[in-house]
């Protein structure tokens, strides 16, 4: 078993390594200079000059590399051009709408989803069936920055339940903020429900035909008990992991819901930082999101390993 | 589709395949949209930029079926030209990612010294999430329809790459395909005659949905103002247009996104029966 | 010079009217801004954005009244002027002190009109006309001009590329941290979130009655807090919703949707400027002055001002480079080049240029979405008189950045308030971008300059807009008027270009 925790961490750090090297080759096919881009056309040469010569930009690719990787491992990830503030603590700021609006969303999901598809796989071929499967996937096909415009547009204006967007003002309380993640994170859970249902389903489906199962109903268990006890709790791992790599294509959908709402997270931050040409914070923001993905997958691995003793290799 | 219909089993599955209410009524709808798109110039009553400013924010009526927006220029032809746009995005962006996938998959598979470092690069290119790689792309390499299109082509690659490295490295060992590649039969053949054919219909599923997710994309791109250019009809530009108007002139909005809705389900839909014939795990008629 | 005093406010909303005296103090107010702004350097930006917020803070010497006459604000009084125009004493408060607690003395105006003349492009350009900047004591400076240059006080006042005091300690570049002698402090910024403002509690206002912008100061709010919203649709939600209890720069088409809300009100300003498609003269297409009479003849103002803003309750046609009911209202020029729209004779124009064909690169962002929609209607126009066009949209903070590089853009595109100074007008300055920089235009605009009577100025004026009307440095497009929405429980705000929240208080 150690060996292959081992086998995994190197494998891991293998594809960090392979993440770092794609975002440094994404930054240096920008067209130009990238310290000219960097800094805007409002530099002068000196400040250009001495920003290449600090990025180390006037050296061969691979010195430049090298010189990446070094100021990686020191935990630099830059300056940011526009916010005048490092990168990595320009990210750290908007973490926590991020965080909160992936972890809602997939609540909000896994509420709608996991139910549904529990019912429809034990009623499989129903018209209760076909009609989940079809909502799931018109649910699925629909843009989560329009249906954003359309909760708006109810729920904020017409209603004024809910604030239209930001994330409060200065010293704002937990519960103020929470009422400005309630629409994005529906607008967010509805359209990522989909994916977990159809997972909840299948993998009902599954046990359902298991013997276990076919042995509890025949000792005479109710029904209810059979499916909640015996399958659901045996479906529920291959759920669990869809859910976590749900999370992960969450913060796709958070980069447009983000904006729709102004909440101030991390995907914003990127959207906003392409339009004002910040290229660190780009660059930073993509390694902290693709680290958290590896380190996210290794962990569930590794969970996996513990919970469920047959995965050996 | 007429090649893979080449031989019997595969009539059979096509068979199958069409005798599936959800996979019909997808592909109906799907055609139909795709004929509208390429039939605009014939169809659209008004050309898609004309502008007519007295007629600007105008409802739907007899005139202007999905009314008009803040230009004065017909929704409805709007809609219908920005389908050519958004199908040709989701087109190109199915073909980048099978050419590139199909390669880079079959060379993991095949070629064990190659298997590891294009199996970190398919897993590092994964760990970005879609929308941002290719918000990433488009910042590199400057907004234009084409970098849309090559940016969520790069995206959706590793995506097929795994399918087919996957299934390439189950087939390589098929009794066959080993016997074949005793018998002295070039690596090229063996990859093109045998795996490749193996591989149609995962392909095809994969592909049915990379042209589901590049459409949904390429309309997020768009709305953010990071796409295709504004001025140019997508459905993506146009729900972007319409946002100021919300609430005065839902029609901006409300069409091009039925527009994507349907097209968006009509492909999972197909993607969804072809998957469902192939993975028993999630068959209906168990 | 009767300004826009009368005109500045429709009466929709009474507002401003109800005495001073009865208002209460403290309270917070949420203003939504159309973005984030690039710098809490007032010197350093031209964009309203910072005038907006960093006037709060930051004061100049001097200020403008409610009919746009300058008027002293951090001076004591209007300047002493003698030598024929030449020579500036300029006496200071003495009460006046930083937010530090420090007292304003004229080391600090010194060094600020300095850093100005060395920062600022409005400063670069007065800098060309000053011979010396001096303490004469420390209440007094003196400013010394090699010729006669009647803006210069304009200029002294104006909130855009500001001519701010700071502390000679403070100063800085990048500013650090903003001290000025406001009666507002800044207290917080979080980019893309909030900009906090506090009272200033050792502001000590002017005398009297408040005036425009001049006049007493009282900071009643206890904080403004400045929320960037840069989507337009959303600040019109965030204002229905009462979210914000203020909100500037709205499309005009919101009007409709705004009255009879409750959270809110529609605040019109009429006329409140003017929007203006600017050339790069340098470099590029546009360096030919027959493309850009070609692009001007093609045009048609009517159909972009009707996209941009709906309905003529909104905007009018109007040549002129300030309406009717301005002393520099004129048509000088403008025969036969406004609202052409002509593609057969903008094209014979380009054959005469040899156009080749190159696109013209329009710069334009969506922060106001009008610039947006004008740009969509122009490129229709420009294209039907045969000109290939590129549009770039940008965030506007980019856009502010990209124009000041001629290798990069043919036009961009802005607007304007109709600015109490002519000479203030971007386009006639030689280092503004678009760097007009012409025999005409300097014969024209230096006879103005220095011409300090203001009736002989008026004539002046006209010739200079018949010199932008034959050399299309810039195409003024029309006049538009513009609208904020307001909380009712909100009072005291006067409207103006640059809202400001001193002698604003919240109804208790």
């Amino acid at each position: 078993m150690g060996r292959y925790v081992l086998q995994r961490l190197l494998g891991m750090l293998a594809v960090m390594f392979v993440v770092v090297t794609i975002v440094f080759v994404i930054v240096r096919i920008a067209p130009g200079d990238p310290a000219a881009v960097m800094l805007g056309p409002d530099a002068t040469p000196q400040d250009v000059a001495a920003l290449r010569g600090r990025l180390g930009l006037d050296r061969p690719l691979l010195v430049q590399y090298a010189f990446f990787l070094a100021q990686l491992v020191r935990g630099d990830l830059g300056e940011s051009i526009f916010l005048n503030q490092p990168v990595l603590s320009a990210i750290a700021d908007r973490a926590e709408p991020t965080f909160f609006l992936t972890l809602f969303s997939i609540l909000i999901a896994a509420v709608i989803a996991i139910p549904i598809g529990v019912l429809s796989a034990y009623k499989r071929g129903s018209l209760f069936d076909q009609s989940a499967t079809t909502l799931a996937m018109l649910a699925a096909s629909v843009p989560s920055f329009w249906l954003g415009l359309l909760l708006i547009q109810f729920f904020a204006v017409r209603f004024g339940l809910f604030p239209v967007s930001g994330y409060g003002g200065p010293g704002a309380s937990f519960m103020t903020r929470l009422s400005h993640l309630v629409l994005p994170a529906f607008a967010l859970g509805i359209v990522s429900s989909a994916l977990i249902l159809r997972f909840t389903r299948a993998s009902m489906l599954d046990v359902l035909n298991d013997d276990y199962v076919r042995t509890a109903r025949s000792k005479g268990m109710s029904e209810f008990r059979v499916v909640m006890k015996h399958a659901f709790k045996n479906a529920l791992i291959p759920v669990l992991t869809v859910i976590g790599l749900t999370a992960a294509l969450l913060v796709s959908g958070a980069v447009v819901t983000e904006t729709v709402f102004g909440l101030p997270g991390v995907g914003s931050l990127v959207v906003s930082a392409v339009l004002r040409r910040d290229y660190p914070i780009i660059q930073g923001a993509l390694l902290v999101i693709a680290a958290l993905y590896v380190l996210i997958n290794f962990l569930i691995d590794m969970l996996y390993l513990a919970v469920d003793p047959r995965v050996r290799y | 589709m007429a090649a893979v219909a080449s031989n019997p089993e595969q009539v059979r599955f096509l068979t199958l395949l069409i005798r599936r209410r959800t996979v019909l009524v997808g592909l109906m709808v799907l055609l139909t949209i795709a004929c509208v798109a390429i039939l605009a110039p014939v169809i659209a009553p008004y050309a898609p930029n004309k502008l007519s400013v007295v007629n600007r924010l105008k409802p739907p009526s007899a005139t202007f079926w999905f009314g008009t927006d803040e230009f004065g220029r017909d929704v409805l032809s709007r809609t219908i030209y920005a389908g050519q746009l958004s199908l040709l995005v989701g087109v190109c962006v199915v073909c980048f990612a099978s050419v590139f996938g199909i390669a880079l998959g079959l060379v993991a598979g095949f070629f064990r010294r190659l298997d590891t470092p294009v199996a970190r690069f398919i897993d590092a290119m994964m760990a970005f999430p879609d929308i941002l790689l290719a918000i990433a792309l488009v910042a590199a390499l400057g907004p234009s329809l084409a970098t849309v299109i090559v940016a969520l082509g790069i995206v959706y690659t590793p995506r097929l790459a795994r399918i087919v490295r996957a299934s390439t490295l189950v087939i390589r060992e098929l009794p066959y395909v080993e016997a074949a590649r005793a018998l002295g039969v070039s690596t090229w053949r063996i990859m093109t005659r045998h795996v490749l054919r193996n591989l149609v219909s995962p392909i095809l599923v994969q592909a049915t949905f990379i042209f589901a997710y590049a459409m949904l994309a390429e309309a997020g791109l768009s709305f953010l103002g990071l796409g295709v250019s504004p001025e140019v009809p997508t459905w993506g530009t146009m729900i972007a247009a319409g946002r100021q108007y919300v609430g005065r002139a839902d029609w901006m909005t409300l069409f091009p996104g039925i527009a994507i809705i349907l097209s968006v389900l009509s492909l999972q839909m197909v993607g969804d029966g072809l998957r469902d014939l192939l993975d028993p795990r999630f068959r209906k008629d168990l | 010079m009767k300004f826009i005093g009368r005109a500045l406010l429709t009466g929709l909303v009474a507002l401003g009217i109800s005495p001073v005296a009865a208002q209460t103090p403290g309270g917070v107010i949420n203003v939504a801004t159309v973005g984030e702004p690039p710098t809490m350097d007032p010197m350093v930006s031209t964009a309203d954005l910072v005038g907006i917020v960093t006037q709060h803070f930051y004061e100049t010497l001097f200020t403008f009244d409610k009919d746009w006459k300058v008027t002293p604000l951090l001076a004591a009084t209007m300047p002493e002027i003698t030598e024929g125009g030449k020579v500036y004493t300029i006496k200071l408060r003495r009460d006046v002190t930083f937010h530090d607690g420090s007292p304003m003395t004229a080391d600090d105006v010194v060094a600020s009109l300095k850093r100005w003349m060395d920062l600022a492009s409005r400063g670069k350009q007065t800098a060309s006309n000053i011979d010396k900047v001096e303490v004469v004591d420390p209440a007094t400076v003196r400013i010394t001009l090699k010729a006669p240059y009647a803006p210069l006080l304009a200029l002294l006042a104006f909130n855009n590329s500001a001519a701010v005091i700071m502390p000679a300690k403070k100063m800085e570049n990048p500013l650090k941290e903003p001290v000025g002698t406001g009666p507002y402090m800044l207290k917080d910024r979080k980019a893309d979130q909030y900009i906090q403002l506090v009272r200033y509690d050792g502001y000590k206002p002017r005398e009297g009655a408040p005036d425009g912008y001049g006049g007493a100061r009282k900071p009643l709010l206890d904080e403004i807090r400045f929320v960037p919203v840069p989507d337009p649709n959303t600040r019109i939600e965030g204002a229905i919703s009462g979210q914000f209890d203020y909100v500037d720069a709205l499309p005009v088409e919101a009007y409709d949707r705004l009255k009879g809300q409750k959270a809110t009100q529609p605040v019109v300003l009429k006329p409140f400027g003017w929007p203006v498609f600017v050339m790069n003269t340098k470099q590029g297409v546009m360096a030919n002055v027959d493309t850009r009479m070609a692009a001007r003849l093609s045009l048609s103002m009517e159909d972009m001002l009707a996209a941009a803003f709906g309905s003529t309750d909104f905007y009018s046609l109007d040549a002129a480079m300030y309406p009717q009911g301005y002393v520099w209202h004129t048509n000088a020029g403008t025969e036969g080049k406004y609202n052409v729209a002509d593609a057969e004779k903008a094209k014979a124009l380009l054959k005469k240029a040899n156009y080749d064909g190159s696109p013209v690169r329009i710069l334009t962002s969506r922060q106001y979405e009008f610039h947006y929609k004008m740009a969509q209607v122009a490129a229709e126009y420009l294209k039907q008189a045969g000109f290939k066009v590129d549009m770039q949209v940008v965030d506007w903070a980019t856009l502010t950045q990209r124009r000041a590089d001629p290798a990069v853009w043919d036009i961009y595109i802005t607007h304007s308030p109709f600015l109490p100074e002519p000479a203030l007008i971007g386009q006639l300055s030689e280092s503004s971008p678009g760097w007009w920089s012409t025999p005409a235009r300097k014969q024209a605009v230096d006879a103005f300059n220095a011409e300090s009577d203001p009736q002989k100025r008026v004539e002046l004026w006209a010739n200079v807009q018949k010199v932008m009307y034959d050399e299309t440095p810039s195409i003024k497009i029309g006049d538009f008027n513009a609208l904020a929405a307001q909380a009712p429980k909100v009072e005291g705000v006067v409207p103006a270009p640059w809202p400001y929240f001193w002698n604003v208080s919240i109804k208790k």
